[in-house]
């Protein structure tokens, strides 16, 4: 690609972005602050609230792919669990705002979304990642599926009935800009790491743990501060749903499937690179959601296009579609074949 | 005391079926080095395949047995052959979220074909059992924890006395000595993995006799699969069967010592996991760390 037709892409890219983040404000025009019913007034809006909707989630995703990405993409460790802090950053946020329990206003709630995961992702992290290879995958798999059965099981929590943090009227547009904002704060951590002292720790422990040691990385303290900061991040985005979604349970906050679409959306976007799991996550992301929309029979059938999207992308475009369209090799027949041959046997 | 009595041989019956679950997980760990995230949905299509002859054909679950094995194994085989050899050569992630994926695709195709209504097999013999002392033995979970000890003896006997087993285990050892002594290693990875969805289509049939299942049913199998090969060791026909039956009298154990103890079942495996990589990581009877 020449630099002009980069660039080119670079401005068209920026373009789109302040377009989707200028837009949500054509959501709240005085009529809606008065209590007015903005569809009846008869305006013609350029954003309606389902497009905003599936903006938030899209926005969540690109938190949840890029703080894997630190972990898993950076680090090499398959971290099969992320949910657990998405989970456990909701509950916090949950527990806090609860009228009956902590009582405290979300904006306060907000910032200790992130400090409950991270602190438990430091706790569990020292054993943990002290595993390699499938050990730790189940591992961290394990811990999210046990998570939130604990909550569940436990009546403080609310138990299976879950917790309802107090609604926030016509605020489609805050939350908007709260996950944009924590997505953009998950890239700019992503990006920092990236060109850090730490981040060529990282990779180093990715591309040979022992190698890294002897040349005097300190693993554990490195491999810790990457779950704990990918934690730390997922938590944020978590804290973030419980109060846009007003009802959290084990449910909704500890789907295993998180797990999987995350570690998908930042492996088909590219595991490693800055932008490869926005990328991933946005397009994925817009799919699931798409097929998802459908509704009725219909679910069935997007969940099993999701398996099929997993495994083809798994197959065919192992290295991801940023190495696919932007590295060494074009867009060809030839590149499927070649990391075929690679993989199979 | 009787009570206690009670529960260890419920725990050892139920390890029985942890046995019967786990022993084609860790012979398809051991060999191909794949941690199949779609045990548990194969668990359930050996469930619902066993529920279906017996409501459509009348047969008797015990007898649809070898049916499950065999349809399972076809299953398994093709899986592997066609898809998962793909990546056998790729990072573990890549193993990983594929069997994942295809677990998204068999449990929604279960969905689809059977509804996600409650099924259970319940022959004549169903809440009969004997009584030994002042402990009661159901019939079918005794009848279960035979099948699943003839299950492992068998794949001992594939493994340690057949021209296939010693091939099976050639690859495991070294995959590229073993193609360089004329092993087609596309067919024993299919055969491998053949053989684990076998065995997890016969658990799936004494589970779906035990128990009422549904398509979701079979995602704690895999975890409590793992749990159990970890427990015992990787890479024995034995250890998997102590660990099985370790794990089944901890989980019943655990579980009458906690209110509403039966809502835990993944926490409980989950907390084993970690003692034992804690603890005692090659598992109680392995040799070695991995």
């Amino acid at each position: 690609m020449t630099v002009f037709r980069r660039r080119l892409l670079l401005v068209a890219l920026l373009v789109v972005t302040a377009v989707v983040l200028v837009l949500p404000v054509t959501l709240t025009p005085p009529a809606a602050d008065a209590g007015l019913d903005p569809e009846s007034l008869g305006i013609d809006f350029l954003v309606n609230k389902s497009i905003l909707r599936m903006e938030t989630t899209i926005a969540m995703f690109i938190v949840l792919a890029t703080a894997w990405n630190l972990i898993g993409g950076l680090t090499g460790y398959a971290a099969f669990g992320n949910v657990a802090f998405f989970g456990l950053g909701a509950y916090t946020v949950g527990m806090l705002t609860d009228p009956e329990r902590g009582h405290l206003p979300f904006a306060l709630a907000l910032p200790l979304a992130p400090l409950v995961p991270a602190l438990f992702a430091a706790l569990v992290g020292l054993p943990l990642l002290r595993l390699r290879g499938h050990y730790f995958a189940i591992a961290t798999l394990g811990m999210g599926v046990a998570i939130g059965e604990v909550i569940k099981n436990i009546d403080l929590f609310g138990g299976s009935t879950g917790l309802f943090p107090p609604i926030f009227r016509r605020a489609d547009w805050l939350f908007f800009y709260l996950m944009a904002g924590a997505a953009a704060l998950a890239v700019a951590t992503n990006w920092l790491v990236l060109r850090s002292r730490f981040g060529y720790g990282l990779i180093a422990i990715r591309e040979n743990e022992e190698a890294a040691a002897v040349i005097g990385v300190n693993t554990t303290l490195h491999k810790v501060a990457a779950f704990v900061l990918a934690a730390a991040l997922t938590g944020l985005a978590g804290g973030i749903f419980a109060q846009w979604n007003s009802f959290i349970n084990q449910e909704n906050v500890f789907p295993i499937e998180y797990n999987v679409e995350m570690i998908l959306m930042a492996i088909a976007g590219g595991a490693g690179t800055l932008f490869g799991p926005l990328a991933g996550a946005i397009v994925l992301e817009s799919l699931i959601l798409w097929l998802a929309g459908m509704g009725g029979e219909v679910a069935v059938l997007s969940q099993i296009g999701l398996g099929l999207i997993l495994a083809i992308t798994i197959i065919f475009v192992p290295r991801g579609v940023v190495d696919f369209f932007g590295g060494q090799s074009a867009l060809s027949l030839a590149h499927i074949r070649r990391s075929l041959r690679e993989t199979s046997v | 005391m009787s009570l206690f009595a009670q529960q260890l041989v419920l725990g050892l019956l139920l390890g029985g079926v942890y046995v019967a679950v786990a022993i084609g997980f860790s012979l398809v760990w051991g060999v191909l080095n794949i941690v199949n995230l779609a045990h548990g949905a194969l668990v359930m299509l050996g469930a619902y395949l066993t529920w279906w002859l017996f409501t459509n054909a009348g047969m008797d679950p015990f007898v649809s047995l070898p049916i499950d094995a065999v349809a399972l194994f076809a299953v398994g085989y093709l899986v592997q052959r066609i898809l998962i050899n793909r990546v056998i050569r790729a990072p573990l992630f890549f193993t990983l979220l594929l069997t994942f994926g295809i677990n998204l695709i068999a449990v929604n195709l279960i969905l689809l074909l059977f509804t996600s209504d409650f099924r259970a097999v319940a022959p004549s013999y169903a809440g009969s059992g004997m009584t030994v002392g002042a402990v009661e033995v159901p019939y079918i979970r005794l009848a279960a924890f035979a099948v699943a000890l003839l299950v492992a003896g068998a794949i001992g006997f594939l493994m340690n006395r057949t021209r296939i087993g010693l091939a099976i285990r050639a690859v495991g050892a070294d995959r590229d000595a073993a193609q360089l002594v004329g092993i087609d290693l596309r067919h024993v990875y299919a055969l491998t993995f053949g053989v684990g969805a076998a065995a997890a289509g016969v658990a799936g049939g004494l589970i779906g006799t035990i128990y009422s299942i549904t398509p979701t049913a079979g995602e704690p199998y895999t975890l409590q699969a793992f749990v159990v090969v970890i427990l015992g060791g990787l890479g024995r026909v034995s250890a998997t069967v102590v660990g099985g039956i370790l794990f089944g009298l901890i989980e019943v154990l655990a579980q009458t010592q906690i209110p509403q103890g039966a809502g835990w079942a993944n926490a409980i495996a989950f907390a084993v996991l970690v003692l034992v990589l804690v603890l005692r990581p090659q598992g109680i009877m392995g040799r070695r760390p991995a």
